[in-house]
This record gives C-alpha cells, structure tokens and sequence, in this order.
C-alpha cells in the first residue's frame, strides 16, 4: 500500500520534471480496494498523441464499458514560458466480479511509433458491506475526480430504456410503451428530443401521468432511481415484425464536487468544508439513446371472421338509440350508435348502416370521448345518424352489426343493434319542396346487382344434341305443305279443265241449238201456230246467248243481259240490236197487224242477230 | 275406346319415363329456393347426366353455380343456355352479370356493323324457332301462290304473285339462318377456363413461350387440337396454346 503510494507519488514527481521536458508518461489509476460488484473507473493517461492504445486483460472484473478515449490540450504560459500540453486518457468501466487480490497487467500505446507501458495495478477486492457502501465509495471516486479536476460522469449514472408490456400482442391489441430514465446521480430537465417512430401503429399517448412516477429499482447490485418519462399506447395496425426505433433524451446530469477551500482559519475550514457548503454540482449535460425494440404481432385468426368486421380488437358494448320511431315526411330522426369499453376504439371508424333508400341519410357525426390510463385505451365512440326519410309509410331500419375481436374470449363477437320500424306519416304538401329531385318523378336507384332467379315453371327436355331443324318431322314438315300445294293446284286445275271443256262445249253447240229452235220456228211459222213459234224464238235467243258467252240462264234477264255482254267485250252495236230483236220479239207477240208477217218479220230478224253474232266472233 | 287404350299402354313406359328428370327439375328448384346450392346442382348435373337439356336447366344449374362463387362453371352453363337459345334475355343478363366477377376481362375486337347487325339477327331467335318461324313462312307463301295459281280475280292474283315470292324467299332466308345457327351450335367449339391461371403458350409444347395468362372463366374459341394441346383464341384475337385440362368445353 505504501508502495503504491510512493509509486505513485513518484510518478507524481516524474510528471513535473518530464513533463517540462516532454517525456512521454503514460501510466494507469484506479482505486486500489473495490468491493464485490461494485463499479469503478480504471483510466489509463499519457501526455502525448497517442495511438493504438492496447489494453490490458482483466481477471476477476467484467468490463461494463469501455475503453473510451478523451483527449485534451491545455496550452500554459508560466512567467513567459509558454508550454503546451496534450492529455489523451483511456476509460474502462469495470465491475469486481469476486473477492481477492487481482493484478492488473500493463497497457500498451504507441507515441511517435514508440511503444510504451503502463504501470501494473494491484486491486483488492473485498466483500460487499451493503448499499450505503457504494455510495461511498462513489464518494471516493467524485473525491479522486477533484484531485484531478476532472468530472467522470460514468457512462451508467444515467441511461434510459423503451420497455412494452406485451411484446407479442395481436393485429389490434393494445400494448402500452414505456420511456423510462434510470439514474443514480440527480437529473434535471430531461426533455425528449427525438421521440419513437411508431411505424405500424396507431399510437395514443397516455396523458393522465404528466409528474415523473419515481420508485428505486435495484440492476446488478446498484439501486437506480427509476422514472416513467412517458406512456404511449400503441395498437398494431399490422402483423409481423414491427420496430420501434430508440428514442433520444437530452437531461442535465449534476455532479457533486467538493471543493477544499483553505482559509487557513480551523474554523472556517470546518464550517465551510461540510457537506453543506461544500458541495457545489457540475451540471453535466447529456444526450442518451434508448434501446430499439421488435415486437412481433401475430395475426387475427381467419376463420369465423365477420364480413363486417373492421379492426375493432378489445372489449366493446354496443348500444343504440332511436329518438323516435313516428315521424312525418321530411322531418329528419336521428340514430345514435355507441360502441363503448377497451380496446382500439378510436380506430372504428363506421358502421354497416343500411337505411331504406328512400331516407336520406348523412354522414354519421362522430364523437368520442376517450380515456387512456397505464393499462389501456377506454371509452366510448358515438356516431349520430340524421335520417330523412322523404317518402311516406312504414320503414324498417335493418340491425346494424358491429363485429369485434373479443380478447379474453379469443373469438370474433358481433353484436347487433335492434330492428327498428319507422312509421312515416305524409307531412304537409309544401315541404316536398325540400326534396332535391323534381316532385312525383324520380329515377330508380339501383341498390344492389345479382342474378336474375330460376325458372320454376315446368321445363320442356330434350334429349342433349337433338334439333328440330334437321330432324325428320322438320323435312316432313317442310315437304308437306309443298306436296299440298301440288296436290290442290293439279286437283284445281283438273277441275277447271273440264269446266272450261263444259264452256267450249256448250259455246261450240250454241249456234247448233239455235238453228235448230230456228227451224222449229220456222215450222210452227208455216203452221201459223202462234204461240209455240214465239216461244222457240225467245228460247233460241237466250239459250244462244247462255250458251254463247257461259251465262247461266237463270242469271239473264232483260235488265242484266246488256252488262252481261258489254263484259263479255260484245260491240256495242251488236248489244243494242240483240236487245232490240229480244224486246220485239217480246212485243211481236201481242202487236196488232198481220200475224204471218210479223211473225215472218221476227224471224228473220232473230237469224240476223244470232248470224251477225256468229260472224262478229269468228 | 280399345284404341285409346292401347296408345296409353304403348305411351306409359314413355310418360314415366319422361317424368322422372321433371320431378328431378322440381326439388332441384325447391332446393335452390331454399338456399341448398350445392344441393341444386348435384340434381341439376344429375338430369343433363341422363341425357337432357334445356335453357332453363342450363340457367337454373348457372344460378346455383353462381350462388356458391363457382363463376366459372356459372359462365359454363350460362353458355350453354345461351347456345341453345341465344336470345333469351334472362340468360344473356346472368351471364352479363357472371362476366362481372371473373378476373380476365377482354375487350373484344369491333365487329363491323352490319357483321354485328347480322349476328344480332341470327342470335335474335334459337335454330328450332328459326326452322319453326321458316314452316309457318312457307305455308304462308304456298297459299299465297295457290291464291295466285287458283284465283280469277286479277287483284287476288296480284297478291298472291308478290305475297308467294316474298314469304317463300324469307322462309328460305330464316332456313338459312337456322342453318348457320345450327352450325354455330354444333361445330363452333367454344371452352371455358377452369383452372384458376393458365399461362397460354405459343405452340403446343410445354417449353415454349409464355403469351398471355388467362384466369377462371375466361371463355376461349377453340380453333384447333392437336394432342392434349388445344389451339384458343380469345374475344381480343390473342391467339395461343393451352392444354387440354384447363378448359371445359362449352
């Protein structure tokens, strides 16, 4: 122990006379008594640009940090020698693992392609004696500081972490994320300077803890003074792997240092040197980077997932509210929809509402009133329907489901609100003005888009691949009709041959027949018997011209007999001496005079007639 | 009477026969009202399976295939009902609908009008109501040339003349139509695609070129066959090559 100090002292004095003379020091400090888990600095000092510092091997400490290199420069002038000086110092955090004495082998650092070496060190270390201990043996160190002047703010006086509760939840469920600060030495003013990105979440930031929530917390043997900065409620949007970046924290760190003031006066010495006066605090400032987590979101499960199901994870009710169910044309009702409990409620953002076309319905208002604790996201969500509806009679506002992920039942839960029946009474004429389309008419709105239904009525099979057309019954059907038409056309015409063979028949022997009434005529007129001549005469006149032209007898009279033959394309001329002989024919008959001669007269004119016709025809 | 006997007896094995695929039909129906697709479609493939099929039956069997989301054999029957009978108005409009819910979606190459005009008037009527309307023109134009041949009237005459030449040239024109329409049936080879994707290739082997892809439902012209390789065109005029196992022929 003695040696130590006298080596120490040593080196001491060789820093004053070698340092003038620029002689490289380069030498290692640390305490030389340590308690078991207790951490301390070992800093290893050269005065001169130094590189490639080599450290040296530990047994029986773990190194927590380090080695960390700080340099400084101090240019002095002393009564007009101006000196410059360079201070490089190599830092380890070290922890004494067990009990006993342990040697510290030499360091090694290159100035000027030189290498030199360090001092070895010989560290006692002796059994834990409890936590007061540590803080003073931490009074030690600040006290070895102020030898050198130097504040050694440990790296671990002050750290910060980002701790969730749950770092499996599932697509939806909330977890809560913690900032937390760990210091020993007293902080001030930690202000967040780059907060989490919460990328894949929907975050809400829990407000109701603005003071700092202390409580002591003991890590690997060291109680730290534990502060929840920040509470964020985080719900996965997404699932798979999900990083939370670190969050970075600015916070002033105040050192203790005590400063001996020498007045020389006893008294004062031991006024002012307590605790009291004494101690004045470095204010260290310091930027800290917290750690980054994964958190791994597992999917909502698939199967029995509600078609409308948008997301809600938690634990909901769900209650809705129509202001009344009797209204008149144009005069707007209004549905209240509430989702109340736990769970992502501000990320339900509609509902399946499905109003009968002929409401008018806006977009629902939606309210919420929301409260966030340390154990989760609750509340309630409000949406207000305002209905029109602009037609009159009785409509029914379908169940409006909501659908949600049950957490403790670990199942989908779809709760529905009640049917409504909405009687709408015919409100007074004038309003239908309000109405946006022209009143009595307007266009139909198409709701939806399916398949038109079966057919139900009985159905007419065939066989698969038979046609009509083609078939036989096909080609007789289409034969047939011909074959009719062949057989009434040759029937007909057959027919009309031996009509027309009649016709030429009687028209060939017309002028026989004639002749031979003509010469009876001519008999009964020798005879002079009267009344038989005038009927042969009149009998071969018309039977000539029945025959003559396929008059049927009973269709001549003296009235038809001039269209008869005026249609049979007969002259004229000849019509009105045929009829003039018919008429004094008829005449003759009763006309006073020679009878001989007229009846002579008659006859002549007769055979002219049916000769002229004869000729006329030919 | 003992004549009338004696045709029922000859007709009965027929009549019964005969009913049986009706009643089939009928739960069928009262299956597909109640909501029993897959129900519906088992009967419904179990009549076309005896060997019968009508427009109805193919629509009624495309609805319940639709109504499970089985889109492709939906197009499938659909088509079929529309082949039968191509201007019914209620298959067209499923079948528009069914189009709706496919992936592929072709656009077809313009026709020109009066193709597109002539086409509309041959799918206007199936081929038995074009061979049905051709009879009854027919008769019709052989009374009037009877009236023609027969009357004496010079007006009747006239008529019958120009009434005959109209309605027998139209009879032979609708005969015509059923023509094609029959041929359109009965050789024009039509498929759908089955198979959720297939990749078309340029020839008919499994390595070469990748074309095009077509999805479920798809409906292709079969242009020609060689192996278990079928040559396909698609509405665009795309032409390509798929195998055998993707398509089910219309």
């Amino acid at each position: 122990m003695s040696k130590q100090i006298l080596l120490s002292f040593c080196s001491f004095l060789m820093m004053i006379t070698f340092s003038m003379a620029q002689q490289v020091q380069f030498s290692g400090n640390a305490k030389s008594t340590v308690e078991v888990g207790e951490t301390f600095n070992l800093t290893y000092s050269v005065n001169a640009q130094a590189t490639g510092f080599r450290g040296p091997s530990f047994t029986g400490f773990d190194i927590l940090t380090g080695p960390y290199t700080s340099q400084s420069s101090s240019i002095r002038a002393i009564n007009g020698r101006t000196s410059m000086s360079i201070a490089y110092t190599f830092t380890y955090i070290l922890r004494a693992s067990r009990e006993g004495t342990f040697e510290i082998p030499e360091a090694t650092v290159t100035v000027d392609n030189k290498q030199y070496k360090s001092n070895s060190l010989t560290i006692k270390v002796v059994k834990s004696s409890g936590g007061t201990q540590s803080t003073s043996s931490r009074g030690n160190t600040s006290k070895n500081n102020q030898v050198n002047g130097v504040i050694q703010a440990g790296s671990n006086d002050v750290f910060i972490k980002t701790v969730v509760d749950n770092s499996n939840p599932l697509q939806g469920e909330g977890i809560i994320l913690t900032y937390k600060i760990y210091f020993k030495v007293p902080i001030s003013q930690p202000s967040i300077t780059k907060p989490s990105t919460y990328e894949g979440f929907w975050s809400h930031t829990v407000k109701d803890n603005v003071k700092l929530n202390q409580y002591n917390q003991n890590i690997d043997g060291e109680v730290y003074h534990v502060a929840d900065l920040l509470k964020v409620v985080l719900f996965p949007l997404k699932s798979g792997k999900l990083l939370i970046d670190p969050y970075e924290l600015e916070c002033v760190a105040q050192y203790k240092r005590q400063t001996k003031t020498k007045t020389g006066d006893p008294f004062f010495d031991d006024f002012f040197n307590n605790s009291f006066f004494n101690e004045s605090y470095a204010n260290v400032e310091k930027t800290l980077k917290s750690n980054s987590l994964v958190i791994n979101v597992r999917p909502l499960p698939i199967a029995d997932k509600p078609v409308d199901f948008s997301g809600a994870v938690g634990n909901f009710t769900f209650t809705t509210l129509l202001d009344k169910t009797q209204t008149k044309t144009n005069d707007p009702i209004n549905l209240k929809c509430t989702i109340t409990g736990k769970g992502n409620i501000q990320l339900i953002d509609k509902l399946n509402t499905s109003f009968p076309p002929d409401f008018e319905s806006y977009d629902p208002k939606i309210t919420n009133n929301i409260n966030s604790s340390g154990d989760g996201v609750s509340g309630s969500q409000t949406f207000e329907y305002l209905i029109i509806p602009r037609k009159a009679g009785k409509f029914t506002i379908k169940p409006i489901p909501f659908s949600y992920f049950d957490l403790s039942k670990k199942r989908y839960v779809t709760l529905t609100s009640p049917e409504y029946t909405v009687n709408v009474e015919k409100g007074s004429g004038d309003n239908n003005i309000v109405s946006y389309s022209t009143p009595g008419k307007e266009d139909i709105k198409y709701l939806g888009n399916d398949i038109r239904h079966i057919k139900d009525q009985p159905i007419l099979l065939q066989r698969i691949g038979t046609f009509f057309f083609g078939s036989l019954l096909f080609f007789v059907m289409m034969i047939l009709p011909v074959l009719i038409f062949f057989t009434i056309f040759l029937i007909w015409r057959r027919l009309d041959e031996r009509r027309s063979d009649v016709v030429l028949m009687k028209n060939k022997k017309a002028t026989k027949v004639a002749i031979k009434r003509l010469k009876k005529a001519n008999i009964f007129l020798r005879d002079k018997k009267q009344e038989p001549f005038y009927i042969e005469i009149s009998q071969a006149l018309w039977g000539y011209l029945s025959d003559k032209f396929s008059i049927p007898l009973a269709d001549l009279s003296m009235d038809s007999v001039h269209e008869a033959l005026m249609e049979k394309n007969v002259k004229d001329e000849i019509i009105t001496q045929f009829i003039q002989t018919l008429d004094n024919t008829e005449y003759a008959r009763f006309a006073p005079g020679e009878k001989t001669m007229i009846m002579e007269k008659t006859y002549q004119e007769a055979l002219e007639i049916i000769t002229r016709i004869e000729r006329e025809l030919r | 009477m003992k004549k009338v006997l004696i045709v029922i007896l000859i007709l009965l094995p027929v009549l019964t026969f005969a009913i049986d695929p009706q009643i089939t039909v009928a739960k069928a129906n009262k299956a597909y009202t109640a909501g029993f697709y897959d129900n519906a479609v088992e009967l419904y493939k179990s009549v076309i399976a005896e060997g019968y099929e009508s427009v109805e039956l193919y629509y009624n069997l495309g609805n319940a295939c639709y109504k499970q989301n089985d889109f492709a054999s939906a197009i499938l029957f659909y088509e079929k009902a529309h082949k039968l009978d191509p201007g019914n108005e209620d298959v067209n409009f499923n079948l528009r609908i069914a189009n709706t819910k496919i992936t592929d979606k072709i656009e077809p190459i313009p026709e020109l009008f009066y193709k597109r005009w002539y086409r509309t008037l041959l799918e206007s009527y199936s081929v038995d109501k074009w061979a049905k309307i051709g009879l009854v023109f027919l008769c019709i134009g052989l009374i009037s040339g009877l009236l023609y041949l027969i009357s004496r009237r010079l007006l009747i005459r006239k008529a019958g003349f120009w009434l005959g030449i109209c309605f027998i040239s139209a009879s032979l024109f609708t005969f015509l139509f059923a023509w094609q329409d029959y041929n359109n049936v009965v050789h024009r080879k039509e498929a759908i695609i089955f198979s959720p994707t297939v990749t078309i290739k340029s020839s008919p082997d499994e390595k070469s070129v990748d074309l095009f892809v077509l999805h479920e439902g798809a409906k292709v012209e079969l242009i020609d066959n060689i192996g278990t390789w079928y040559e396909i065109r698609i509405a665009n005029g795309s032409v390509g090559w798929l195998s055998a196992s993707a398509i089910e022929k219309i």
